[in-house]
């Protein structure tokens, strides 16, 4: 699904990332571990396209990230589902018009939005939430929004950036049983996150990282 | 309900002020602009009307035979600078006189046709022959004097009051353009401000619809719609205002201007001429929200990618 291939990365004199090379297969579940400005969020820019390498080259799903033009970027974008430490949920819009935004992005026809996003919220559990604006629901359900808004698109690669970084232990835990249901459902997931304890109870193959290099 | 056009909506009814102060602007550009058009569409026809009309008139010596008549007749319409040659009879004279006179006929009842002079009247085909022509015309032996239908103010010859009118006109044409393009420049930079205020308070969003794969058209659409519709609303009250003016003033200047057709008389015609700008005004409009939106847009999204 996922495919670094000896990349290299500086910002000015800063190393982000040093001839870092891993492979993600479809359906695993990742985590991108290692302390603040290991390289994890570098890593998952990069994927994403926000961030070009120094060096190597990075494919998802078998097409070459690094080489793709401006105009064929938001294409790859919606492909992938994005979840972020700060939610970045629009806060203008409810519960069903932040999930109903994506569909819009990625050209889904308008008929099947109420059908897709009632299922999705009734998996992250909103359902009765989804007249709600952001200024009305907790974190936990904050990030629930961000959850249903990366699936709703039936992405191939849901990236987790920090899902966990504002939330309770008990809210945490939450969260990760959805995206242990998610993974279950047979979703690729490279999650980022420096939260030990979340690593211990939910088992699942860890890249470290220590300034830009892999450790093993 | 479109999402763009949603998103559009919520944007101006949350900063409303705005959104009014954007009305406002486009408003009095097309405001303007409309009775710019108008008052040059009257100059153009009060221009016409002079041009067209009998512009000099030779008045016959009494006593002179027809053939003498028809003869300088003839030799007048064979003449390629003039046009529209046409013999006034002592008896059609009068009738003119009577009919222009109908109010006060105590005044028709105290001539006779023999105190009108017959007269040949016509027009040139270039204003700039007139002097020359009416100096030919004066010495012919049965022509008593030759004088002008239009007179401004003391011109002393045909072209000067021709030339006074296109004075005029131009004077409307170009002040006319350089005020109105002003105000289309103030417009085009109050849509440009309050679209790159509107991308601003829009950043985190732009991040975030960047992020799962939005392309700058999504992005866009919104504030163009924004922008098209600030402007479609300025028109229409713009245009709506004007032409509410010129119908109210419409007697008026009809009795001002008299015979000038400086505003259509027919409504018809009245009406056709104010829906063309509305038309154009539409375009010009669409035109204005379309690049001030695009010039403001670009740069912002440039930002967020």
């Amino acid at each position: 699904m996922v495919k670094f291939e000896n990349v290299s990365k500086s910002f000015g004199s800063v190393k982000a990332l040093s001839n870092v090379s891993f492979e993600v297969g479809d359906g695993q579940f990742i985590y991108l571990t290692g302390p603040s400005g290991a390289g994890k969020t570098t890593i998952l820019k990069m994927i994403l396209r926000q961030v070009v390498p120094d060096s190597g080259k990075i494919y998802f799903d078998g097409k070459e990230v690094t080489s793709l033009e401006t105009k064929d970027v938001p294409l790859l974008r919606q492909n992938i589902g994005t979840v972020f430490q700060d939610f970045k949920v629009l806060p203008e819009r409810t519960v069903s018009e932040n999930v109903e935004v994506a569909l819009a992005v990625s050209g889904v026809s308008i008929d099947e939005w109420e059908r897709r996003v009632a299922h999705v919220l009734r998996l992250v559990g909103l359902t009765k939430r989804h007249r709600l604006f952001p200024n009305q629901l907790s974190g936990g359900e904050l990030q629930r929004v961000s959850l249903a808004r990366a699936l709703v698109v039936n992405p191939k690669l849901i990236l987790a950036d920090e899902p966990t970084g504002n939330l309770d232990w008990k809210t945490a835990d939450e969260i990760m049983d959805l995206f242990e249901k998610i993974n279950k459902e047979g979703k690729t997931i490279i999650m980022a996150t420096h939260h030990l304890g979340i690593i211990k109870d939910f088992k699942h193959k860890t890249i470290h990282l220590e300034d830009g290099n892999i450790k093993t | 309900m479109n999402i763009h056009i949603k998103t559009a909506l919520d944007a101006i009814k949350r900063s409303p002020f705005q959104a009014i102060s954007a009305v406002f602007v486009l408003s009095l550009t097309f405001f303007v602009a409309t009775i710019i058009a108008v008052l040059v569409y009257g100059s153009n026809m009060a221009i016409k009307h002079f041009e067209t009309r009998p512009q000099i008139i030779a008045f016959l010596k009494d006593n002179i035979k027809d053939d003498a008549i028809l003869a300088l007749k003839s030799k007048l319409e064979s003449d390629i600078r003039l046009k529209q040659v046409n013999y006034v009879s002592k008896e059609k004279a009068l009738e003119i006189y009577k009919e222009s006179t109908k109010d006060n006929p105590l005044l028709a009842e105290l001539v006779n046709p023999s105190i009108f002079p017959a007269s040949l009247e016509f027009s040139v085909s270039d204003l700039t022959l007139a002097q020359t022509v009416i100096d030919e015309i004066s010495k012919e032996a049965v022509v008593d004097q030759v004088g002008f239908t239009a007179n401004l103010g003391g011109e002393k010859s045909l072209g000067e009051v021709i030339q006074r009118l296109k004075n005029a006109g131009n004077y409307i044409r170009v002040g006319g353009l350089v005020f109105v393009s002003l105000l289309a420049l103030s417009s085009f930079s109050v849509l440009l401000v309050i679209i790159t205020m509107r991308m601003a308070t829009r950043k985190n969003e732009i991040e975030i619809l960047s992020l799962i794969g939005a392309t700058p058209q999504f992005v866009r659409s919104p504030i163009v719609v924004e922008a098209v519709v600030y402007a479609i609303l300025g028109v229409f009250i713009g245009w709506g205002l004007a032409l509410t003016l010129w119908l109210y003033l419409t007697p008026t200047i009809m009795s001002y201007f008299g015979q000038v057709p400086f505003i259509p008389r027919d409504p018809l015609t009245f009406f056709l001429m104010f829906a063309l700008i509305l038309g154009a005004e539409l375009l010009i409009g669409l035109i204005v929200a379309f690049a001030g939106s695009l010039v403001a847009v670009k740069r912002s999204l440039k930002k967020a990618r």
